[in-house]
């Protein structure tokens, strides 16, 4: 007897009496969906068309209002069921009612599209998975209904993907975090900025050659891109005035080719600390703690003098190298030290351009270059990458 | 600076290796970059900065380490063997503008005969990196190495009327320079001319045509002191830089050129065998003395941190050249040497002291700036923003801000920030939009096989102002493309290319992180975003972010196959907003009832209206909306969607009943019929 000939028949005309029946009933019911569902989903179809139309024959063979499968069940065996079977005949139809569901079209063609694209990713992936499987000495891919491809646990784990942070970003976060540490403040001020603040007021004349160690970008007579977070210094001392302790965090720009050590654009953090009594002392004690923060206890700091308008005295900070402990390489030149900040004692005339009376307040500062200590903790021989947003390079952070 | 050791030692006794001396000039802030060896020897190559010309020879640099090392510096005696005849007879100079030349040396030696150099003289040379060319402009490029004066030879024979005159140039004025270059000269270069025309470039370079050859018999060697502003002006305009003009613009010791021009001399009567002849022609209109400063011991305690005895801050400053003179219990006053020009100021003499009694011997101390209670928000902000970002898969890049104006003027009308030197047409100016440097990136990626790629950059936009600085906004990019996640063959699942509603979560995600009251969706995107899938996320403060698919247009103009998605957020308001605070509220210990209301929608009908609908009511116990499938076509009549609208009831206070949930129920499809929607039956 076919299914459309057991659903016209009442319960009673099948012999089915009782509640053990009444479930192997049911039960032969819902195999007969599932595998003509089964049947529809595995064949496909050529195109959407085809498929939707497979879809809704399928739908209206089961849930058509009129003389679908079940309706024609409930008809015939819910209503006219006797009374002691009606509760298990109920509870029956109630559960094939909710399987049923899976007979709507949207239901099937999802069924079917999600099917379609699974066949897509397990063939695609197969050949990898195979041979890594194989490598390791067990051929054993199981490939089941529900996508499970291997019960080996080997298989690394399921990634989900997240971004990263950008490298000077990093950088720039832990030298913040180490003199954040210490009291300062960040502050911060504009990129295109006034011939006065990046140079005049540090110190640094039209007419004096050391203002051709900052190769710069104009944009007119009077504005430029500020070639070094130092303008900062001095905006802050006239908006805050003394005491004052900050960091400053920045883009600058040169007129720089770009290679492998050389970008128009990098970033550098300023430091500055005026107050009653500060002295030499106090700028080599906090940066070398600085430097042994940021490159490791072990680093040796050393100071050496140099030259920077905004300065008096001026030094450069150099570190142990890191490299060869200071014994002499290729990266420290043979030298054991490799310079990592300039800094000095703030200026007169500076702390007086910033409003700030020198014989009431002494100050210290530092300048450093992030990308470049970006490079030498993470190894990276070519500045370049940091501005190309090459995700094989961001990837590694 | 190239440094021979050898020819250093002429002038001090250096009791050190060559690599100890390396680390010893370092330390005095002579940095030495190399040691190399030459045929002469070791040279150390010297970084000097600019505010210390005097180390720009041997001499200047055995001063530092005669003081270091506590030994004697070699005094300048250079003793000329004059002939009977005056040198007056021969020339006559004369300073037109004694302000730009403070003073004029000149000596003329007669029959010389111009011939290559001895082989220890082009050694040095050579050694230092100067060319060897004949020995009379050899010497001077000695005395230059040596003693940090420049020099300039002149065929006197050149020289119309045996007459030097040092003037601004004529209006107009034309010299051919000895690199062979015509040059047009105005009032603000300084020429050195004879009679009739210039015949050199004052302190940069000399005229072709005096210049010494090998035909030349009598020299006039000039030692001057040039104003090294002036210097500087011409050079620049010129676009020379020479040795002469280098030590000039830095400025001379106007005190050496009277030294350093009998040393020239006598070295080419030496090898060019000539007669010097009797009497330094020195014209010297200024007469200028430093100005003594006061030194107090106060100040070097006050700056140094460190008490430095009487008698070594003596022995460094005198060492270096400068007189002291003991003021009581103050301090001193101190003479500045004549080649110290940088010395200036009290604070110049505490540098000296400190740079030779040694920055490694000052104390070091560690103090903490003073507590203060504010906390950073914007910091905090940011990292909340990058924290979520991260989550949400995307990377930070930081691309450069300078831009191609007119790719950048695709994007806005906002006018960039041109520069007036740029490197290329491609970084001529600041972006004011943030979108080309995220296309290039997102590009740059899809070029190379990165085919998912999820970026964003915190960043600004730059535009000029009528007044003041440029108007520098921070800004959000957000860039996507690809799928929505990487092909899992753990669970078989179907690429799935991101769409709209992946992006629109992530921006909302982003912003979730904030306090913003009523943020809504809007549908007018820019123009630069497919009309249909795009828009923008407003507030009452204002537009939050814009956001959209890229159009056909400019994808094609940057040659994108695979669809784009772009954000702009504006950072600085979202960094004026606060963030989201936490308050815990209890949940219900009683069941959640689900209700799934199958609808029939008319198309036009947003998602937005009936969730508005559906919260107008206030129910109370309204716990949860949330749209389940959309679906058209099929047995859904024209001009409608089926909407699946899954509503969740829950109650504080008790279990909700089967009539509560169905009067709850009947509710909101009243309030759903309002707006033309009903059930599909």
């Amino acid at each position: 007897m076919t299914l459309e000939e057991k659903v016209g028949k009442t319960l009673a005309e099948l012999g089915v009496s009782d509640a053990p029946a009444v479930e192997a009933l049911f039960a032969e019911v819902r195999a007969a969906m599932d595998a003509e569902r089964q049947e529809l989903t595995s064949r496909g179809a050529a195109d959407d068309r085809e498929r939707d139309k497979l879809c809704k024959e399928l739908r209206d063979r089961w849930l058509a209002r009129k003389n679908g499968l079940m309706s024609l069940i409930d008809d015939n065996w819910l209503k006219k069921a006797v009374k002691e079977l009606k509760p298990v005949v109920g509870r029956q139809f109630n559960d094939l009612r909710k399987a049923s569901a899976l007979m709507q079209v949207e239901e099937l063609i999802r069924a079917i599209d999600s099917l379609r694209g699974r066949a897509a990713a397990t063939s695609s992936a197969a050949g990898t998975l195979t041979d890594d499987l194989t490598l390791a000495g067990h051929a054993r891919t199981t490939s089941t209904a529900t996508g499970t491809l291997t019960d080996d646990l080997t298989v690394p784990g399921y990634r989900r993907p997240l971004g990263s942070i950008h490298p000077v970003t990093r950088v720039l976060r832990e030298i913040e975090e180490i003199f954040l540490g210490l009291g300062f403040r960040i502050e911060t001020g504009p990129e295109v900025e006034s011939v006065y603040y990046n140079f005049d007021a540090l110190n640094i004349p039209e007419t004096h050659p050391s203002r051709d160690d900052w190769d710069t970008l104009y944009v007119d007579s009077k504005t430029l891109l500020r070639a070094h977070t130092s303008p900062v210094q001095i905006r802050a001392m006239e908006k805050y005035g003394a005491p004052l302790y900050i960091i400053v965090p920045g883009k600058v720009y040169r007129h720089d080719n770009p290679d492998a050590s050389h970008s128009p654009m990098f970033h550098q953090i300023e430091g500055l600390a005026v107050d009653r009594d500060i002295t030499f002392a106090d700028l080599k004690g906090t940066l070398d703690f600085f430097a042994k923060k940021f490159f490791g206890e072990k680093v040796r700091t050393r100071f050496s003098p140099s030259f920077f308008p905004f300065t008096e005295p001026s030094g450069e900070v150099s570190i142990s190298c890191v490299i060869c402990d200071g014994q002499g390489c290729r990266t420290c030149k043979e030298s054991g030290w490799v310079e990592v900040m300039g800094c000095g004692m703030v200026h007169p005339e500076v702390l007086r351009h910033g409003g700030i009376d020198p014989e009431q307040f002494t100050g210290w500062a530092f300048g450093l270059g992030v990308d470049r200590y970006a490079m030498m903790k993470y190894g990276i021989n070519d500045i370049q990458l940091f501005f190309q947003s090459d995700v094989r390079f961001l990837e590694q952070f | 600076m190239k440094i021979s050791l050898g020819w250093l030692k002429e002038f001090v006794e250096v009791p050190a290796e060559p690599r100890e001396l390396r680390r010893d000039l370092t330390m005095l802030g002579l940095n030495v970059e190399s040691i190399s060896a030459a045929r002469d020897g070791w040279v150390l190559d010297v970084e000097v900065t600019t505010n210390r010309p005097d180390c720009l020879s041997h001499y200047g640099v055995a001063r530092e380490a005669a003081t270091f090392y506590r030994r004697a510096l070699k005094p300048l005696e250079f003793p000329v063997k004059e002939s009977a005849e005056p040198a007056s007879s021969e020339i006559a100079i004369e300073i037109a503008d004694p302000d730009l030349c403070g003073r004029y040396c000149g000596r003329v030696v007669q029959n010389v005969e111009v011939k290559p150099s001895p082989e220890w003289l082009q050694k040095r040379l050579e050694a230092v990196g100067q060319r060897p060319i004949n020995n009379v402009a050899d010497v001077t490029n000695y005395v230059l190495m040596e003693l940090g004066h420049p020099l300039h030879a002149f065929d006197l024979s050149r020289l119309r009327q045996r007459k030097i005159i040092v003037r601004r140039a004529k209006t107009g004025e034309h010299l051919r320079t000895r690199d062979d270059v015509d040059r047009a000269l105005g009032s603000e270069n300084l020429v050195i001319a004879d009679a009739q025309r210039a015949v050199a470039l004052a302190g940069v370079m000399g005229g072709e045509d005096s210049e010494i050859s090998s035909s030349t018999r009598a020299v006039l060697l000039e030692s001057a002191w040039f104003e090294p502003v002036s210097i500087r002006r011409t050079a620049k305009a010129q676009g020379m830089h020479t040795e002469a003009s280098h030590r000039f613009e830095r400025g001379a010791d106007i005190q050496m050129a009277p030294v350093a021009l009998d040393r020239a001399a006598t070295l080419i009567a030496e090898l060019a065998g000539g007669e010097i002849l009797r009497g330094m022609v020195d014209v010297y209109p200024r007469r200028e003395l430093h100005e003594p400063l006061l030194l107090r011991r106060s100040i070097i305690l006050r700056v140094l941190g460190a008490e430095i005895s009487w008698e070594e801050v003596e022995r460094i400053l005198r060492g270096l050249g400068f007189e002291t003179e003991r003021r009581g219990t103050e301090g001193w006053r101190v003479t500045p040497a004549s080649f110290r020009l940088d010395v200036t100021r009290e604070v110049d003499l505490v540098e000296e002291v400190a740079r030779h009694y040694g920055y490694d011997k000052l104390p070091t101390r560690l103090r903490s700036a003073p507590p203060r209670v504010e906390k950073d928000l914007v910091r905090e902000k940011e990292l909340a923003i990058s924290a979520r970002l991260v989550a949400l898969g995307y990377r930070e890049i930081i691309p450069s801000s300078m831009v191609d104006p007119a790719e950048n003027a695709r994007f806005t009308d906002r006018p960039p920030v041109v520069l007036a030197n740029p490197l290329s047409q491609e970084a001529s100016a600041l972006r004011s939009s943030p979108i080309p440097s995220m296309l290039r990136a997102l590009r740059w990626n899809l070029d190379r096989g990165q085919n998912d790629v999820r970026l964003f950059e915190v960043g600004k936009t730059y535009s000029p102002r009528a007044e003041g600085l440029a108007d520098e906004r921070r800004v959000l990019t957000l860039g996507l493309t690809g799928h929505r996640k990487p092909v899992a063959v753990y669970e078989g699942e179907k690429e799935k290319v991101v769409g709209i509603f992946d992006f629109k979560g992530d921006i909302e995600t982003l912003l979730e992180a904030f306090e913003i009251p009523g943020l809504r969706f809007e549908p007018e995107g820019c123009r630069y975003f497919d009309s249909a899938q795009g828009g923008r996320l407003v507030a009452a403060a204002g537009t939050f972010a814009v956001f959209g698919r890229l159009d056909a247009a400019t994808m094609d103009y940057y040659k994108l196959r695979q669809d784009v998605w772009l954000a702009d957020v504006d950072l600085d308001l979202l960094l004026k907003t606060s963030l989201r605070t936490f308050t815990f509220r209890e949940f219900s210990r009683f069941p959640a009832v689900e209700r799934d209301f199958s609808l029939l929608v008319p198309e036009g009908r947003s998602y937005h209206e009936i969730e508005g609908a559906v919260r107008g009511l206030g129910l109370e116990t309204l716990q949860s909306l949330s749209p389940g499938d959309v679906f058209r076509g099929g047995a859904i009549a024209a001009g409608h969607y089926s909407l699946l609208l899954r509503v969740v009831f829950q109650s504080p206070t008790h279990t909700l009943t089967s009539e509560e949930v169905a009067g709850m129920s009947q509710q909101v499809l009243g309030a759903l019929e309002r707006l033309g929607i009903r059930l599909r039956t």
